[in-house]
């Protein structure tokens, strides 16, 4: 029997590509945003969808120099806390790509899985290497996504509360992105001109990763 | 979804496997089950490179089932079963320099699968590499979650089904789960034994030809 993933690879219809935009608002105006995000997307009749997530970012490091350490993100969400559900989410490098391409590209795959995937990393060799609270509003319009998000320090490890929590800046991360199989690159289009629509509040761009790394 | 039970069923001696199975078929489709399709459960082992920081060498297995067909099973060598979508396999190759699939390690049970009233019945012939391995039948008993509450109701089904002989093997992972409520992963690590003790009987095996 062939698996799921492998017919999914085959007919491409597994989607593993993630498309990126990213941008950033100052709080002071980040509910003309929303409002406006929610005028421009699905459910338009409902209040923004909230989320609150916790991610821990797992490495698993090579003995010698030479092996790449592979970094998967483990979330769950805060809200409902009786009730997280998890998954783990693998980001490849971002490939800027030259000036036809309008958005990031990146190797995606998310898998949602059972709560001991933890231990499981753990297990495996992973170790923890950072993790931080991620808090803010959800819209979509088709298989668009659009957050907009504040990222939060953990003051203590491990332990998500509301008094634990620092937040890293006074404004609200803005992507817009979509996962989808290979090479469907007309999205890119769409998301530009979605993005359009956006400005002056906001500034959707490609931002080059490679650069916030090197310091 | 209920509880399970997986059974190995012997060969005995100057039977092919296939006589075998077709003779638990034909027990099954006596008793009035229906035919209700195929089934395949399947296994693949990955093993640790000498080169992971800090963790001795483990093994990940990855077993999917056509009952589950969204979902994958990642079980490590010391016990711990993650439950995934099937995307985890994706997950598994960006991972290809520190865990390697075995060559050869592929495994699986498929076959007939059947239903009568409460019950599913699975009559599986495993293989690996196009090699026989023996044959494993599942018995489910789709009202019950919790595997103590049933256990003996089970035993009568296998006894009546497949022998006494057969029935009394309990799997020794079901008897630590007899009050937990029972999941789709205990059915794949019940899998996961039985596979595990085919591969050790053909190493053995081969030995003593040598």
């Amino acid at each position: 029997m062939e698996n799921t993933f492998s017919v999914g690879l085959k007919n491409n219809i597994a989607p593993q590509q993630e498309y990126l935009l990213q941008g950033s608002i100052v709080d002071l105006h980040r509910d003309v945003l929303l409002h406006r995000l929610r005028g421009l997307c699905d459910n338009a009749d409902k209040q923004p969808e909230t989320f609150s997530d916790h991610e821990m970012v797992f490495v698993l490091r090579g003995a010698t120099a030479q092996q790449n350490p592979v970094l998967f993100r483990v979330r769950r969400s805060l809200d409902p806390p009786d009730d997280p559900s998890w998954h783990i989410r693998y980001l490849g490098t971002s490939e800027i790509g030259d000036k036809n391409r309008h958005t990031l590209v990146r190797a995606c795959f998310d898998v949602a899985c059972s709560n001991n995937v933890v231990k499981f990393l753990n297990e495996m060799g992973f170790r923890s290497d950072h993790e931080y609270c991620v808090k803010g509003y959800f819209f979509h319009k088709g298989r668009m996504k659009v957050t907009v998000s504040k990222i939060y320090r953990m003051v203590q490890t491990g332990t998500p509360d509301g008094n634990t929590q620092e937040a890293m800046t006074q404004s609200s991360l803005v992507e817009l992105s979509v996962v989808a199989p290979a090479g469907q690159e007309q999205i890119a289009d769409d998301m530009k001109n979605f993005a359009e629509q956006l400005k002056p509040l906001v500034q959707l761009e490609k931002v080059d990763q490679k650069r916030l790394s090197v310091q | 979804m209920g509880v399970v039970c997986v059974y190995f069923y012997p060969v005995p001696e100057g039977k092919s496997g296939q006589q075998v199975v077709d003779g638990i078929q034909k027990q099954i489709e006596l008793l009035g089950a229906v035919k209700t399709g195929n089934f395949c459960v399947d296994c693949e082992t990955f093993q640790a490179g000498s080169g992971i920081q800090n963790t001795p060498q483990r093994q990940v297995n990855i077993l999917h089932s056509s009952e589950q067909p969204a979902s994958c099973f990642a079980i490590l060598d010391t016990g711990t079963c993650l439950v995934a979508d099937a995307l985890f396999d994706g997950l598994m190759q960006k991972l290809k320099h520190y865990y390697q699939q075995r060559k050869g390690s592929k495994i699986e049970s498929k076959g007939q699968r059947y239903e009568y009233g409460d019950f599913i019945f699975k009559v599986g012939s495993v293989s690996q590499a196009s090699n026989f391995k023996g044959i494993l039948v599942e018995i489910e008993y789709c009202p019950c979650v919790v595997a103590g509450d049933c256990m003996n109701l089970m035993k009568e089904m296998s006894q009546s089904l497949l022998g006494s002989a057969v029935a009394e093997q309990q799997s020794s992972f079901l008897k630590t789960k007899t009050d937990m409520i029972y999941t789709p992963a205990d059915t794949m690590s019940q899998y996961l034994e039985h596979f595990n003790n085919f591969k050790k009987a053909t190493s053995v095996n081969q030995a003593m030809n040598r």
